[in-house]
């Protein structure tokens, strides 16, 4: 459902507030069906929110955005997908490595996707955002 | 999380709905009500301010994401109740909005946890920015929408034994298998006409006894019975939310003992937005439709 929507009804987005009003309806449906999922992710934006200088803020296509300073160091969308820019290096490999997917997206650029689908996953998205929150905050030095 | 806590968790609940229920209050007294029409601002931006206002209210109580939707669903059912107390909406009514309802009040929770984060003042100038600027120019502008709804069933009989079935009939004894209907949205039970000629009144009577006024405007014999609603009926499921202009019966003749008849309804919708109203609208009418073209082909095909 939720790759449908971004791949054929992407154009929405450019609504204002569609992607948050899309985003809720998810929010609705895993307190019903995945009800586990949605403290997963409050633990992972817990976490994250006592590295310093870090704050969150709503994604623009839906989810929490989580910010090193103004600079994003990735987002997670509340199906659980956590999107992360890299370079392409590490993307490939964090690929090869099998710790991140091809962005659900776009998959030619930088960013990568991780799908947080048990407790576990948490701490293995804590560790993905850490590296792109240390990347980013050596560059910001 | 501590007793104290208490005081401020209810204020988000009941301050959010006054308020929200006070800006209704004002816009109709202001506006609205020279033309009964609800729009999109006040089923999408004013639930989004109850999510918001109530956010503030919870702002330091660190609530979980479950918590935050729990809370959305207990506030949007009191802005149900208070609709249904204070604004005299039909319970049914009250059933095909509350979807909405929710979907915003929530969305509006999450969008003020951000807005009431400290260091996060941007977004919240953007995001009010947007929403006032929504909510007053979506209040002042013209809406305008109206559709056509139309259905056809084959009746083994022919047109003239159909004919005086669909101009008026009896009561309609089946049992409704429409999910609406069942809950209790009035459907169409019998239909009466002054005379069997143009320009005659007609009635279209529902099961809880409101009627529309019809007048008939072409009487095309075993062709064509087509009818003006001059008098919407005062029910509060339909009243102010949907005006039904005009209804057609058309019959085809198929040359081999069956008859096509279509079934025509045109109606101007008063609650915006149109991309949710209006399915609910198709599918009502259609199930009005079926439901006395059924009865029609039944008394027919005896």
């Amino acid at each position: 459902m939720f790759s449908f929507v971004v791949k054929k009804l992407g154009f929405i987005k450019s609504i204002p507030l569609t992607a948050l009003i899309f985003d809720s309806g998810i929010k609705l449906w895993l307190s019903i069906a995945e009800p586990n999922k949605l403290e997963w992710l409050d633990t992972l934006e817990e976490e994250v929110l006592r590295w310093e200088s870090i704050n969150i803020s709503l994604h623009k296509f839906g989810g929490t955005q989580f910010n090193f300073n103004k600079r994003e160091i990735g987002h997670v969308h509340s199906n659980g997908i956590l999107d992360i820019l890299f370079s392409q290096e590490i993307k490939a490999d964090l690929i090869r490595s099998g710790k991140a997917e091809e962005h659900h997206v776009f998959k030619k650029s930088g960013w990568i996707s991780f799908y947080i689908q048990n407790e576990d996953d948490v701490k293995l998205a804590m560790a993905l955002l850490r590296k792109s929150y240390l990347r980013i905050a050596q560059k910001s030095i | 999380m501590n007793t104290s806590s208490k005081p401020t968790k209810l204020l988000g609940f009941i301050i959010s709905n006054l308020i929200v229920l006070l800006i209704i209050g004002v816009n109709r007294a202001l506006h609205v009500e020279k033309t009964g029409v609800l729009v999109y601002s006040q089923f999408v931006i004013l639930p989004m301010l109850i999510g918001i206002i109530s956010a503030w209210f919870w702002r330091d109580l660190n609530l979980k994401t479950k918590t935050i939707i729990g809370y959305s669903l207990i506030n949007s059912l009191l802005a149900i109740a208070l609709s249904y107390l204070f604004l005299g909406e039909g319970v049914i009514c009250l059933i095909i909005v509350s979807p909405l309802i929710l979907v915003f009040v929530i969305t509006g929770a999450f969008i003020g946890k951000m807005m009431f984060r400290k260091k996060n003042q941007t977004v919240n100038v953007s995001i009010v920015s947007l929403l006032f600027m929504v909510f007053v120019v979506d209040s002042i502008a013209d809406h305008q929408y109206e559709n056509m709804v139309s259905d056809e069933i084959v009746i083994k009989a022919s047109p003239s034994k159909i004919w005086n079935n669909v101009v008026a009939f009896e009561k309609i004894k089946q049992p409704n298998n429409y999910w609406l209907f069942k809950i209790g949205m009035p459907s169409p039970m019998q239909t009466t006409v002054t005379d069997y000629k143009y320009g005659a009144g007609r009635k279209c009577i529902f099961s809880n006894g409101y009627a529309f006024d019809e007048k008939i405007v072409a009487f095309d014999v075993n062709k064509n019975l087509t009818f003006d609603i001059v008098g919407q009926p005062q029910d509060p499921e339909i009243m102010g939310h949907i005006d039904i202009k005009r209804g057609q019966f058309l019959l085809k003749d198929n040359g081999n003992g069956t008859t096509t008849l279509v079934g025509n309804s045109w109606y101007k919708l008063r609650v915006f937005p149109i991309w949710y109203y209006d399915v609910w609208a198709e599918s009502i009418t259609r199930n009005v439709h079926l439901r006395v073209m059924d009865h029609i082909k039944e008394l027919s095909e005896q």
